[in-house]
């Protein structure tokens, strides 16, 4: 059993508006932020839907907001940040593609990170994570590491993606953007994805100088684990096997057995080969236990954020578990029996649980598991 | 806020940083081969097109696999405890700029770009052809790409998902000094050395 690390800050902005709160109000009440897009030409596509913000919002100037409101809720210091790495999910600038060789550096997911470690008085970003869907959980179990080996006593995770033409034009290309514009999670007829906007941030701290510096924990860090499938370029692994030994190590890390988990935050893209996978991922490392635990996308409610979607989601775990109440899996319409799995529906349901996972895939078979806890 | 690629990577810096972190390179390729002297393209992989990326990272993977295991898949007690980490500062850039030349130009966008636009996707090319079940990761390194990717194969390896990571820094002419690159290494705790 690994030392529980703390999560002491977090900040997000996502299609339901600006900050965390309006986040989870807006899982909870399950009405899908998803609308017509705007922000660039989509009528040559297929799909002309994705879970906005309004606007043409700017993704350097969000990550800053969101990294600030998160060290600010965490009390980092001027000087704590100095000492403190930030680790950054993101897929990069669309405007790498377009500008001279010269400026591409700037474009580059490092690039951005080093900027954003400047205009955050972070103390360095070392490496950029760019692993699609399972980027910002694996920098999140990578910062987690990074602690207990005792290179840094905390550390920055962000992560964004906000919706772009380029992005929009090859989902909608790779046909798997939902045609009837509805994220089905788990459930009968379910069509495929939305792509949504996605901006997010935690602070993952050491417990002792979380405790010296009087930080207030939000929840724990209890457990990560990574694995991949061995299977495919893009296509999941049919048993979920890798699914299941990443969310086996970990419970092995956390020292927690499946019926201590009172929530699963699924990866759940509400694809028809994706989420038959991570069913039968979660029966795997879960046992008979997977079809009792409460599960849910939330990704029916906020869309698929790619590198940022993690991130949204543990977000969206740590203050599900704060409230007791879990977030919806919406546009559920009947039930799909290769997907045993008991979804909430219809309203948040209660619960005092003191652990959840979130869990996400990513194509080349990445699969990654965050165990979540109450502090 | 500019930092460099992986064009200057030697085999050296790589065994050099390995060696500190206490792990080993257990075997090793690099894109040019000594044959092509720069020239050439690495051999094409099926349902990837129009870019030199993933089959850069493909050929020194392969090539590295296959000068430490012989012929896929990789030994049982090990292939399903190793790793894929893909380093590269800029990523598919000529994909990339191909999906924005059609997007620009109100053009539809070929299907088999959709998940070749993903780094992880030739991870799981490699990964599915040698048997290999350890975590599966893509960064964008910032100043020294040896180093931090040496970092970050320590992190997984340290942390317990991997005993072993196939690291492949990779970078294309275009952001490389006009030369398509790509250095694969098999790097394992002392354990398995």
């Amino acid at each position: 059993m690994t030392e529980p690390l703390l999560i002491t800050g977090l900040a997000a902005t996502s299609a339901f508006g600006r900050g965390a709160a309006a986040l989870l109000a807006g899982a909870l009440a399950g009405h899908p932020a998803v609308r017509t897009v705007h922000r660039f030409d989509v009528s040559g596509r297929r799909v002309r839907v994705a879970a906005t913000a309004p606007g043409s919002p700017d993704l350097g100037p969000e990550l800053v907001e969101v990294i600030d409101a998160a060290c600010e809720q965490a009390g980092l210091s001027a000087r704590a940040r100095t000492g403190c790495p930030l680790l950054l999910a993101v897929h990069g600038d669309p405007a790498m593609a377009r500008v001279s060789d010269v400026d591409k550096p700037a474009c580059s997911a490092a690039g951005l990170a080093e900027a954003l470690a400047v205009s955050c008085g972070l103390g360095r970003a070392p490496w950029a994570y760019t692993s699609a869907c399972v980027a910002a959980t694996t920098a999140v179990a990578d910062a987690a590491a990074l602690i207990l080996r005792g290179e840094c006593e905390r550390a920055v995770v962000a992560a964004g993606y906000l919706v772009e033409p380029d992005q929009f034009a090859l989902f909608d290309a790779g046909r798997v953007l939902a045609p009837d514009g509805v994220v089905r999670p788990f459930s009968a007829q379910r069509k495929g994805l939305l792509l949504g906007d996605g901006i997010a941030a935690v602070v993952v701290e050491a417990r002792g100088p979380a405790r010296a510096r009087g930080a207030q924990a939000l929840g724990l860090l209890a457990g990560w684990g990574r694995a991949g499938d061995a299977y495919h370029v893009c296509a999941p692994r049919p048993d979920g096997a890798g699914l299941a030994r990443a969310t086996g190590a970990a419970l092995r890390r956390g020292g927690v057995v499946p019926e201590q988990i009172g929530y699963v935050n699924a990866h759940g893209s509400g694809t028809p080969r994706g989420d038959l996978a991570e069913s039968r991922g979660l029966h795997l490392a879960l046992g008979p236990y997977a079809a009792q635990v409460p599960v849910s996308s939330t990704k029916s409610t906020h869309g698929q954020a790619l590198e940022a979607s993690g991130l949204l989601e543990l977000v969206l775990t740590v203050l599900a578990l704060r409230v007791g109440r879990l977030p919806v899996n919406a546009g559920f319409l009947a039930p799909d029996p290769d997907c045993d799995l008991r979804l909430v529906l219809d309203a948040p349901q209660r619960t005092d649980a003191r652990y959840a996972l979130t869990v996400n895939m990513a194509f080349g078979g990445a699969n990654t598991a965050l165990l979540v806890g109450t502090p | 806020m500019t930092g460099p690629g992986v064009g200057a990577v030697t085999l050296a810096q790589v065994r050099r940083e390995v060696a500190l972190a206490g792990l080993r390179v257990r075997a090793c390729a690099h894109w040019p081969t000594a044959g092509a002297n720069g020239r050439g393209q690495p051999p094409p992989v099926p349902g990837f097109v129009e870019s030199s990326f993933s089959p850069l990272i493909a050929d020194a993977g392969h090539r590295c696999l296959a000068a430490c295991y012989g012929q896929p898949p990789a030994p049982p007690e090990e292939g399903p405890r190793t790793g894929i980490l893909i380093v590269s500062r800029y990523g598919d850039v000529q994909s990339a700029a191909a999906v924005a030349r059609a997007v620009d130009k109100g053009e539809r966008v070929g299907p088999l770009m959709f998940y070749q636009s993903v780094p992880n996707a030739v991870a799981g090319h490699l990964a599915a052809a040698w048997g290999l079940g350890g975590p599966v990761a893509c960064v964008s390194p910032a100043a020294d790409p040896v180093a931090q990717s040496v970092q970050v194969v320590s992190l997984l390896v340290g942390d317990g998902d991997a005993d072993g990571v196939l690291v492949i820094l990779a970078e294309q002419a275009c952001v490389n000094g006009g030369r398509d690159y790509a250095l694969a290494a098999l790097v394992v705790g002392e354990w398995l050395a």
